[in-house]
């Protein structure tokens, strides 16, 4: 089950993470962040994430800090 | 169990940029310092920043760095350069600017350190407006396009056309390496670390001056949401500003 990780304090809600999943896995949540806005989430229930990273190289501010692959 | 991604070694620790949500300037910084990972090189480089956006550099890499006047980062990358080489010392050099650093402000200093073929390698962010200031007019600025100082949009007769930095960067004979790059989407930002990746190993083997622009994103100053500025890019500016290699020379070889 690969996942990754989200560093919430360093999530500016910017969303580019959203439309770059191919398998939509990253959605915006309850919490609010830094920036005033809602922040990303990582949902896997029927774990589908194969750590193609390409998140994690969208990320403008490298708040998604680590993808784990299994 | 296996990790593929992790933050690059020259991102100095628990350092939160300070740049607008979405701005590419992040990218263009992240992708820097794992080219400097990869290549090796973060024990022995002098990062030189500049005036704008660009300023914060030295909060984020884990590098030596030094602060230029606006506009002079090219013609302070020069005095490192020469200076450690008359100490027999090799030190990797490179300059991150904006565009209007370097081609309004500081014009004749990158002008002729690339004439001059100085065995630097220069990053260029061009979000074709002033973005510290708040979004004034700057050199890259397209035809058409409203900011604070051109609210009825750039016109021809008032204002003139805007420079395309690479190929005129390209036309000098002391140049090794000159590109444009994007970083709108994934392919964009692959191709982008590649090239970044050339542009430092050129000045490695002291081929010359070697230079890479990078199409930006302003999502604050250009007033859209993140991925509609990416959108942007993607759709209108690359087509006003071509993403290709302008000059290889190791290109025919």
């Amino acid at each position: 089950m690969s996942f990754i990780e989200i560093d919430n304090n360093k999530c500016k809600s910017c969303y580019l993470c959203i439309d770059v999943c191919p398998f939509k896995l990253i959605k915006k949540s309850e919490t609010i962040g830094k920036t005033g806005q809602n922040i990303v989430e990582f949902k896997d229930e029927n774990s589908k994430c194969s750590a193609c990273k390409m998140c994690a190289m969208m990320c403008p501010d490298i708040a998604i800090t680590k993808v784990w692959k299994t | 169990m296996q990790q593929v991604y992790s933050t690059p070694k020259s991102i100095k620790k628990d350092s939160t940029f300070t740049f607008c949500a979405g701005c590419d300037h992040g990218l263009a910084i992240k992708l820097v310092a794992e080219v400097l990972d990869e290549l090796n090189l973060r024990e022995n480089t002098i990062a030189v920043a500049s005036s704008g956006c660009s300023v914060f550099l030295y909060d984020f890499l884990d590098v030596d760095c030094i602060e230029s006047p606006h506009g002079r980062a090219c013609a302070v990358a020069t005095g490192i350069k020469r200076a450690h080489r008359a100490l027999n010392e090799e030190k990797f050099v490179f300059t991150y600017q904006g565009d209007g650093d370097f081609a309004s402000i500081g014009l004749s200093e990158s002008l002729h350190s690339a004439l001059r073929g100085e065995n630097i390698s220069v990053i260029c962010i061009n979000n074709t407006n002033y973005g510290m200031t708040g979004g004034q007019m700057g050199p890259t600025t397209v035809l058409g396009q409203h900011t604070t100082t051109s609210p009825n949009g750039r016109n021809v007769k008032y204002h003139g056309y805007p420079i395309k930095t690479a190929e005129q960067i390209a036309l000098c004979d002391g140049t090794c390496f000159s590109a444009r790059v994007a970083l709108c989407d994934i392919k964009n930002i692959i191709n982008a670390k590649e090239q970044i990746k050339k542009c430092f190993e050129y000045q490695k083997q002291n081929l010359g001056f070697s230079f890479v622009e990078i199409l930006s994103s302003c999502p604050t100053n250009w007033k859209l949401s993140p991925s509609d500025s990416h959108k942007k890019i993607k759709e209108e500016l690359s087509e006003i500003y071509p993403l290709k290699v302008f000059k290889d020379i190791k290109e025919n070889d």
